[in-house]
């Protein structure tokens, strides 16, 4: 007789802190290859659900198995044959987690704490997306629906209840939050962008992922300039400056320059022309494009990059100060869903139960009937029909304690309980 | 609609009187609520802090509304009969401004600065209330109704652009030192509490305007001239508040419009407390 699967929550994964970039790379799955991967672990039986996470910081294989994979080596197996990797590199690389432990890891993905740069959103996302391609290809049904449903919901909790991504923490995010304390709708707004170079290409796709559509590049040579302002803007010469201040709501200085090359009278005479609106300067060049003078006029608001990298720093450390609030809006929900996946063990309990049951009553009859050598047919059914109901009798009443217990963790208690009095377990594998 | 007339020592008329201060407490009481989560969702940034907030306050506008109605069918009129009445409906209008800023423009974060004033208001008038019977028949009428609701507006919404501006203050302060706290993360952006704030200038000063209007032929034909103290400092409040709007169009922006919003406000809080008290002749109240 075959032992009833207990259903187990694995994740086998590979991140940033456990695998190098190249290697990383290499083992990125696109969304089709999840789904042909997804496919092929369930037809080896390997996973009866699966949900494959895969950003550029991680590859990660969730499943509920169905066959006695107790440390996921199968499924770095698995991996190893899919990518054509070798199979020692990724088992040392890889972190393998089991039931609560693979659950927590998930939540604590979805909320950021497991990111490399703390709390991001991008993370939450990426798992939901991933879902979604398991959920599309059949592959996460109940127990990982349930459990990402709950990642979800962490993310969300941790978002919205703790400051671990409230605030943000590199340069750009900074910037633009600032600008969004000015001027709060930032696509109605004109963007002048002195410098063509990395710094001003990042602030440059930055505004125009926030909509914004009046964006000036001005640069030394015009070429690149215009280089930058053909993702949508104008470019303009350096020279010219001066004439765009007083139209500009936001100036953002990423040149290269050795001297200040905006200065304060040009500033203070363009916001006379402003009557009173604010302008926001973003100074992000080193050594600095603006001249310090900027600062003290009426309606101007300059930021270098010094500031930024205060501000930034100041957020990061907030964020750090809330990682314990994180933890335990997971180790709630987690416990909440292990209450919920324990209560899933009293079902295959009682029928293993009941198996157990039936094969003694099976044993004992055979025996009995040898034993009996001129009995009638009527009486053998009447025998069966005795044995049957004195099972049925005596397992009754555990059945009803193990299904009628209102509280889940209690049930999962009992179902244990009940696995090892009639040792249950032992037979796995027999 | 005709109230009928319960005059002071029959039964409905105590009843009233007696109802007024509980329902007053209890409005009072869930006004304290609601700044208290306020303060807490402006600390924390936990919507569900910001939403017991919102409850609390309309329960409270509930409430209060319904000690203001109680009160006006004892005087047959709107509750102004003296300055704690005054104070008490101008403390239920603020609130009432700061829920449609809250309905309108989904703007919280306001919340926890002016709640204060209404309860200060609304505690000092429930403090300072006697009990007085129906009003001489000059302070009643439908237009004598619309001259103080309309005053009481104005004061209103006049206080909540003086909040405003104050706050614009305070985020200009923040971005141009870099303090980029939690109230600096919560407060709307400068442009949002600029143009909120003119938006409750214009409003107030239609109010006043109407209100004055109204008050300049009630004197006429009460009193038999126009001429008072209080009249005087309304058209002086009304005058500045009208220079501050027509500055913005010049060019007087951000936080010189920001400054006269507070000037405007302290010639206000003279006209509605000094004045009112010790210098109006005809203008007080009996």
């Amino acid at each position: 007789m075959s032992a009833v699967p207990q259903a187990e929550l694995l994740l086998v994964g590979w991140d940033f802190r456990t695998a190098p970039l190249d290697l990383r790379e290499r083992l990125a799955f696109t969304p089709d290859a999840i789904r042909a991967a997804l496919g092929n672990l369930r037809e080896e039986g390997l996973l009866a659900e699966g949900v494959i996470v895969s950003t550029c910081n991680r590859s990660e294989i969730y499943g509920v198995s169905s066959s006695e994979d107790g440390d996921g080596s199968r499924l770095s197996e698995f991996v190893a044959r899919f990518h054509g990797l070798p199979e020692p590199e990724l088992r040392r690389t890889s972190f393998r987690h089991s039931g609560a432990a693979a659950t927590r890891h998930l939540f604590r993905v979805a909320a950021g704490l497991e990111s490399l740069a703390l709390g991001e959103d991008q993370v939450l996302h990426q798992v939901r997306e991933a879902f979604q391609v398991a959920a599309g290809a059949g592959a996460a049904r109940s127990v990982l629906h349930r459990m990402f449903q709950k990642a979800f919901a962490v993310g969300k909790r941790v978002r919205t209840e703790t400051a671990l991504s409230s605030r943000p923490t590199s340069i750009p995010g900074v910037a633009l939050e600032l600008a969004q304390k000015v001027y709060e709708d930032l696509a109605s707004r004109r963007f002048l962008i002195l410098g063509a170079g990395e710094t001003a290409s990042i602030f440059y796709d930055l505004i125009l992922s926030r909509g914004a559509r009046r964006i000036e590049v001005a640069n030394r040579t015009l070429e690149r300039a215009q280089a930058l302002a053909a993702r949508g803007g104008t470019a303009r010469r350096l020279d010219e400056v001066p004439g765009l201040l007083a139209q500009s709501d936001i100036v953002v200085c990423a040149t290269g320059s050795p001297q200040p090359i905006l200065k304060a009278e040009n500033v203070a005479r363009a916001l006379d022309a402003r009557r009173g609106e604010p302008m926001l300067i973003l100074d992000l060049g080193v050594p600095r494009n603006a001249e310090a003078g900027i600062a003290k006029l009426e309606n101007a608001f300059l930021s270098a990059v010094d500031d930024l990298e205060q501000i930034a720093a100041r957020n990061r450390n907030e964020r750090e100060a809330d990682i314990p609030r994180a933890e335990a809006i997971i180790e709630e929900e987690l416990t909440e869903f292990a209450a919920w996946f324990g209560a899933l063990a009293v079902v295959p309990t009682l029928t293993e139960l009941r198996r157990r049951f039936d094969a003694v009553r099976e044993e004992a009859f055979d025996r009995a009937i040898a034993e009996m050598k001129d009995i009638t047919p009527a009486q053998r059914e009447r025998l069966q029909r005795v044995a049957r109901s004195l099972v049925n009798s005596l397992l009754h009443d555990p059945t009803e304690a193990l299904k009628s217990e209102p509280d889940p963790l209690l049930r999962v208690l009992r179902a244990e309980a009940v696995r090892q009095i009639f040792r249950l377990d032992d037979e796995r594998g027999g | 609609m005709h109230l009928h007339r319960q005059p002071p020592g029959t039964p409905g008329y105590d009843l009233h009187v007696q109802v007024i201060p509980v329902l007053s407490l209890s409005g009072l009481v869930l006004y304290a609520l609601a700044e208290a989560y306020a303060v807490a969702a402006l600390r924390t940034n936990r919507p569900k802090f910001d939403r017991a907030a919102a409850w609390c306050l309309g329960a409270g506008l509930i409430v209060h509304f319904a000690a203001l109605e109680v009160r006006g069918r004892i005087l047959h009129s709107v509750p102004y009969r003296d300055l704690p009445d005054s104070m008490s409906l101008f403390a239920w209008m603020l609130a009432a401004s700061y829920a449609f800023l809250l309905l309108r423009h989904r703007e919280s974060s306001t919340g926890a600065f002016l709640l204060p004033v209404v309860i200060l208001f609304d505690a000092v008038a429930l403090a300072t209330r006697d009990r007085q019977g129906p009003p001489t028949p000059e302070l009643r009428g439908s237009l004598f109704a619309l001259h103080v609701t309309m005053a009481i507006l104005g004061y209103a919404a006049l206080t909540l652009a003086f909040v405003l501006a104050v706050l614009y203050l305070v985020q200009m302060r923040q971005l141009r030192l870099h303090r980029m706290g939690v109230l600096f993360a919560r407060l709307p952006a400068l442009d949002v509490l600029d143009r909120l704030q003119r938006t409750s200038i214009t409003a107030g000063v239609c109010a006043l305007a109407v209100s004055a209007t109204i008050g300049l032929v009630r004197a006429r034909i009460y009193w038999g001239t126009i001429w008072d103290a209080k009249v005087l400092a309304t058209f002086v409040t009304i005058l500045i508040y009208l220079g501050a709007l027509a500055s913005t169009r010049l060019g007087w922006k951000g936080r010189r419009s920001a400054l006269l919003s507070i000037v405007g406000f302290a010639v206000l809080l003279f006209s509605y407390t000094v004045v009112n008290l010790f210098f109006t002749q005809e203008h007080v109240f009996r």
